[in-house]
């Protein structure tokens, strides 16, 4: 591990999955660049470990990447977090943190599917001329709502205590043990009938329950809709500018990213660990 | 490579074949690099044609309509609370029926969360009194009021007993008809309604003011007759001798208070508190127009509901009168009880655009959709707050306004006598305060001590 300390390669950075490529791939050549980059030095380098970043939720998701594969490669594109070294354990606490994560959702309007998604078999087809703007704002709303109440109790607070009160002024309320998914934000950015454009703020999802979720808008706009994208735009304080595309994936970038990377992690971790603990701290969270 | 294909789907000719075959699904009849390749080129030749084909059968699929182009979103009236009464409007709540599916229940007591109430008429104004509920609706029907709940005063007007032809109703379980004696009643409409603890007060567009209910103080705006009996009365009074006509009603819990459109305040009923604003602490049994500080201001809205009123100015200022023990009033003065009209001169909270009375808290909402509150009770900023004499604003964010929602304002508050709800220009409905007997409508019977979203 020594090569690995001088090459300051330990922390997480973030990759941008096109969409139609494996995970495993993507994650096989990764270290391949970064095998190649460290024996091109001269120096003597053990074996090398990147790992994904697991979870159960990343777990069924890997089972979709490869329906997704399978059909319509423009279904999920991504930016993911790869951790190298000692980094690996940075990954396990920033799982634990239970960050919220950002996605845009495509929605078409019309049709119903059976698995949600453009390319299942067709199960209905109905009108939407009488679908609104404000309307679907309103179901946004309702969603985002009764969500909200999800997560007040599922992160087990007593809702009687001035500490319940001073986290939920500052939007600190959120569960940090397992829970089904939890919509934090959602709202329409572009509304062009069929089409719609959502952006999800959620955590502990899955592709399938966000595709269910356009489905349930449908369904209570009286109409029918089948996702026809998932892109992921943030992974707790990774944004899609911090993602290195597939020309970058080098060991200087690589480096890089994880050197700017780093402070922010930090940060994060720090004052996930003071609400998982329970204290009475009121800290801020990030929204980047 | 053509070739290569041909050999590949001749394997495959063999096998029973339930669906293309498509990458991530291996066979391992070959040795690796060649699946990939292989793999690739099947997927397309394969897929196209299948896509061909569900593009077809999808194009020929019937297409269903559930709502036409013009739907409108219909108005739905939800009730919760505590139900023996009747003032939830739903029979079976308390008295399930012998047959159905409630049969051999209980009475339930608390409806803890909102229940729907099914009315044919579009309703536009409700109000909650003490156990009883008014609806009303500015149809130019008959029927314009609908009553529930305790009627032993005859809060709700005179509904006749079906047992008893001479007899009327103590309790009223569903929403029945009220009878008002109007003139004109295929051309009058009922603009509002408003409940206080044992008397209501309806607001007609050109008949005036019409009371029913309690009268042993004068709240409803007749002199008071010694001895009289209030169940199972017919009595409905007429006040029309207003200078102008009459755009808000609101009754506290034994007063009531007029606002018309020169924007004078006339009030009438218990004045114990100083709650009528008269400048006397005794019964006023007529209408009267209030002075001090309100005097020549164009007032354009009051609120009650225990035994402290407030007034908002066109100009955003704020007016209160009447009890204060409960740091009411106590920012300009130390008296428990003020019978005149005063200005509170409350800095920090900005124009005022609606203000709202518990019974022991005030709450205002100012132009730019914050929210303040003061007294004493739970107020909405978590247990540490129990009383405060200055107004202290509620966070927005507790309203929903974040970074993903920047333009969350509050529009209306409204209180209840320990409770406060406030609703949001994106139509979402808050509530807070003492959860007494499920009032709150949360689904809990705790109390909650900041606003919590009411969503379903």
């Amino acid at each position: 591990m020594g090569s690995l300390e001088r090459s300051g390669l330990h922390g997480l950075f973030a990759v941008y999955k096109p969409p139609g490529l494996h995970w495993k791939h993507l994650r096989d050549t990764v270290e391949f660049k970064l095998l190649k980059g460290l024996n091109s030095k001269k120096q003597y380098t053990p074996k090398e470990h990147i790992r994904f970043l697991l979870a159960p939720k990343e777990g069924s998701e890997r089972g979709e990447l490869t329906l997704i594969a399978k059909n319509v490669p423009a279904l999920s594109e991504h930016s993911l977090v790869l951790g190298v070294g000692r980094g690996n354990k940075l990954l396990t606490d920033i799982y634990n943190a239970h960050l919220t994560k950002d996605y845009t959702v495509r929605g078409l309007l019309g049709k119903a599917t059976d698995d949600f998604s453009d390319e299942g078999r067709l199960i209905e087809k109905t009108t939407y001329d009488h679908v609104t703007p404000e309307k679907l704002s309103r179901i946004l709303a309702v969603i985002q709502g009764s969500h909200q109440k999800a997560m007040v109790m599922y992160s087990n607070l007593d809702l009687k205590t001035q500490e319940a009160y001073e986290m939920a002024v500052k939007g600190l309320i959120r569960p940090m043990d397992k829970s089904p998914m939890l919509i934090t934000g959602i709202r329409c950015l572009k509304f062009a009938p069929p089409e719609f454009l959502l952006e999800i703020q959620c955590m502990h999802e899955t592709q399938q329950l966000l595709r269910r979720v356009v489905h349930e808008i449908g369904l209570e706009l009286k109409s029918s809709a089948v996702c026809t994208q998932v892109r992921r735009t943030r992974d707790g304080v990774f944004t899609l500018e911090d993602a290195l595309l597939r020309t970058q994936w080098n060991i200087h970038n690589i480096q890089t990213s994880i050197q700017k990377a780093a402070p922010r992690v930090e940060a994060e971790l720090e004052k996930s660990q003071t609400i998982a603990l329970d204290h009475p701290d009121p800290v801020g969270q990030s929204v980047s | 490579m053509a070739m290569a294909g041909t050999t590949w789907r001749g394997v495959c000719a063999g096998v029973r074949r339930a669906r293309p075959l498509l990458p991530g699904q291996q066979r391992s009849l070959l040795p690796g690099s060649a699946v990939a390749l292989l793999r690739m080129r099947w997927t397309a030749a394969g897929k196209s044609r299948s896509r061909r084909e569900a593009a077809e059968a999808e194009a020929d699929a019937p297409v269903y309509q559930y709502v036409s182009e013009r739907a409108r979103r219909a108005d739905r009236i939800f009730t919760w609370g505590f139900s023996y009464t009747g003032a939830l409007g739903i029979p079976s709540f308390v008295q399930p029926s012998a047959d159905g599916p409630a049969a051999g229940r209980k009475p339930r007591a608390i409806q803890p969360v909102p229940y729907r109430l099914e009315m044919d008429a579009r309703i536009s104004s409700v109000a909650c009194g003490y156990g009883f509920t008014l609806l009303s609706s500015q149809t130019q029907d008959i029927t314009k009021v609908w009553g529930m709940g305790l009627n032993k005063d005859s809060q709700l007007g005179f509904h006749r007993s079906r047992k008893d032809k001479s007899r009327g109703y103590e309790y009223v379980l569903e929403p029945s008809p009220v009878p008002l004696p109007l003139d004109r009643p295929q051309e009058t409409r009922v603009l509002q309604v408003a409940c206080g603890r044992a008397h209501s007060l309806i607001l007609t567009d050109r008949e005036g003011v019409l009371s029913m209910g309690n009268n042993s103080y004068g709240q409803c705006g007749r002199a008071v007759v010694a001895n009289e009996i209030y169940s199972e009365s017919h009595q409905v009074h007429r006040m029309r001798d207003f200078d102008g006509r009459v755009v808000q009603i609101v009754c506290g819990q034994d007063h009531s208070l007029f606002l018309t459109d020169k924007g004078e305040v006339y009030s009438c009923g218990w004045g114990a508190d100083g709650q009528t604003g008269l400048g006397h602490y005794n019964i006023t049994s007529t209408p009267t127009k209030v002075g001090g500080a309100i005097g020549g201001v164009r007032i354009v809205q009051v609120a009650t509901y225990g035994d402290f009123c407030l007034a908002v100015s066109a100009d955003g200022d704020l007016f209160g009168w009447g009890n204060s023990e409960y740091l009411q009033l106590a920012s300009i003065t130390e008296a428990t009880q003020v019978n005149i009209p005063t200005h509170l001169p409350f800095s920090g909270i900005g124009k005022v655009k609606q203000a709202a009375c518990g019974g022991t808290s005030g709450a205002v909402l100012n132009d730019e959709g914050n929210v303040f509150v003061w007294g004493y009770g739970i107020l909405g900023k978590g247990p540490n707050l129990m009383e405060t004499a200055l107004p202290e604003m509620i966070p927005p964010t507790l309203f929903g306004l974040s970074d993903f929602n920047p333009d969350v304002r509050v529009s209306h508050i409204c209180c209840g006598l320990s409770q406060f709800a406030a609703l949001t220009n994106k139509g979402e409905l808050f509530v807070w305060g003492k959860n007494i007997r499920g009032c709150l409508g949360i689904g809990r019977l705790e109390d909650q001590y900041f606003p919590w979203r009411r969503a379903w």
